[in-house]
């Protein structure tokens, strides 16, 4: 059997007003990223629970992208100040724990920086193919099982 | 002090100003304390204060109805302070009885320390800096800084912050930081593949009891997100994957409301050193926003608050 190469496979959870829009204007402006990413649209980066990172990691993806408005763009005034909080203790915890920071990444990225969200997931996809397929949560298979 | 306790106890009671007194009794094993919550005269006799009063008690007033005179330590008068910050206890609602710690004994180093087993001790002396076990016929000097719980070596408000009766005399801290975070700073230093396969080990022993979070005064959710089925995030079988997630999230549901009270460690029956997770979450909310636990009652609970100015270094 042909060994088919590994190719990561990361999520992206990016915001509905900002990111998703800016996501969309790569694609309209025929620019051209990474296939390996899933594109997720929630509400706003305040939406984004840590347990969605983790939920995401154990389900066996190689990476997850937050993306949200610039810091004072938001459209709920304040949902990705909150954010920001978050994701800082939420990035220093699962380094902690073991877990390599290139498989996480936040970025702001506002709707009309479509070739910023290129750069941005091209980057983060590159990070990932480094640190290679995430096998952290699978149990390890013990000789004669 | 546990004279003036008792005599501050039935005065609230008495007057009315309370309906129940939440404080330590003596526990079913030697030496160990248990809560004793009462609303009879009576009862009053059987609380004790002694350096074994481990419990964190902060965590009934918001699960009992009614006015409580609570006792509590430098550390719980942090997780009370923060429940008053979260709007979960009503500060008119409470008495607090402050009582100035030194330090709580942990029973598990003691037994190392003296090599005998806890039923054959017949009594505890605190004199000074030491502790005078007598045993059957014999006699041994333990250094209390030796037999004390790690939370307690750095900190550093032994003295309740917030208390309408202080029990004692105010006690200077313990500036012992280095102490007290030697095991996450040893933890640091080894590789990132190291430490995942450490909190794997950890988590197989996981049975999933919950002890930690139904012990934690800070985990006041009505309902957790482990008892939500739709969607199910966790599971309701014990894997180590599903164990190591439920913590995780839970260590960042406390952070910021944790005050490295060390319930969950103690009340842990498989013994995973959960204040490593706990203590580190308080290191990186300090460094990151400024913010210490239950300093200030009067304070916006840390992540419902934020500054233009917050870091921001990690976000491209």
């Amino acid at each position: 059997m042909e060994e088919t190469k590994w190719e990561p496979k990361v999520v992206g959870f990016l915001c509905h007003w900002c990111s998703y829009a800016g996501a969309d204007l790569t694609g309209s402006a025929r620019m051209e990223y990474p296939h390996n990413i899933r594109i997720i649209r929630v509400p706003c980066s305040g939406r984004i629970d840590p347990m969605f990172i983790l939920r995401a990691l154990q389900n066996g993806l190689d990476g997850v992208l937050v993306s949200g408005c610039h810091p004072g763009d938001c459209h709920y005034q304040s949902g990705n100040f909150h954010a920001r909080r978050k994701f800082a203790v939420t990035r220093k915890l699962l380094e902690y724990v073991g877990i390599e920071p290139e498989r996480v990444q936040f970025s702001w990225v506002a709707a009309s920086e479509g070739p910023k969200m290129a750069q941005v997931v091209k980057e983060f996809v590159e990070g990932v193919r480094k640190v290679g397929p995430n096998r952290l949560f699978k149990d390890e298979i013990k000789d004669g099982e | 002090m546990e004279n003036k306790l008792k005599e501050e106890a039935r005065k609230l009671l008495k007057e009315g100003k309370v309906d129940y007194i939440v404080g330590y009794g003596k526990g079913t094993v030697k030496f160990r304390t248990s809560p004793l919550i009462t609303n009879k005269e009576e009862d009053i006799e059987g609380l004790v204060i002694n350096p074994f009063i481990a419990n964190n008690l902060s965590r009934y007033p918001a699960e009992i109805k009614g006015k409580l005179g609570i006792v509590v330590k430098g550390c719980d008068s942090r997780s009370l302070v923060s429940l008053i910050q979260d709007n979960k206890v009503k500060r008119d609602d409470i008495v607090i009885l402050g009582v100035p710690c030194e330090g709580v004994v942990d029973i598990k180093k003691l037994v190392e320390q003296i090599g005998a087993d806890i039923d054959q001790v017949k009594e505890i002396d605190k004199e000074g800096d030491n502790l005078i076990v007598k045993m059957d016929g014999s006699k041994k000097t333990v250094l209390f800084g030796d037999v004390i719980f790690d939370k307690c070596f750095g900190c550093e408000y032994p003295t309740p912050l917030e208390y309408d009766i202080l029990l004692g005399s105010e006690v200077s801290p313990r500036v012992e930081l280095e102490k007290s975070l030697k095991k996450i700073k040893e933890f640091e230093d080894i590789n990132a593949p190291e430490r995942w396969r450490y909190w794997k080990e950890q988590f197989s022993k996981c049975i999933r009891c919950y002890a930690c979070r139904n012990v934690c005064p800070a985990c006041f959710c009505e309902r957790c997100f482990v008892d939500v089925n739709i969607p199910q995030w966790i599971t309701t079988y014990g894997s180590w994957q599903d164990n190591l997630v439920f913590q995780l999230i839970r260590t960042l549901h406390v952070a910021g409301r944790c005050s490295d009270c060390g319930e969950c460690e103690r009340s842990c029956p498989v013994g995973i050193t959960l204040r490593s997770l706990q203590r580190k979450m308080v290191e990186e909310v300090k460094g990151l926003f400024n913010y210490e636990t239950g300093v200030d009652k009067d304070a916006p609970p840390v992540f419902t608050h934020y500054e233009a100015t917050d870091p921001e270094e990690f976000i491209k």
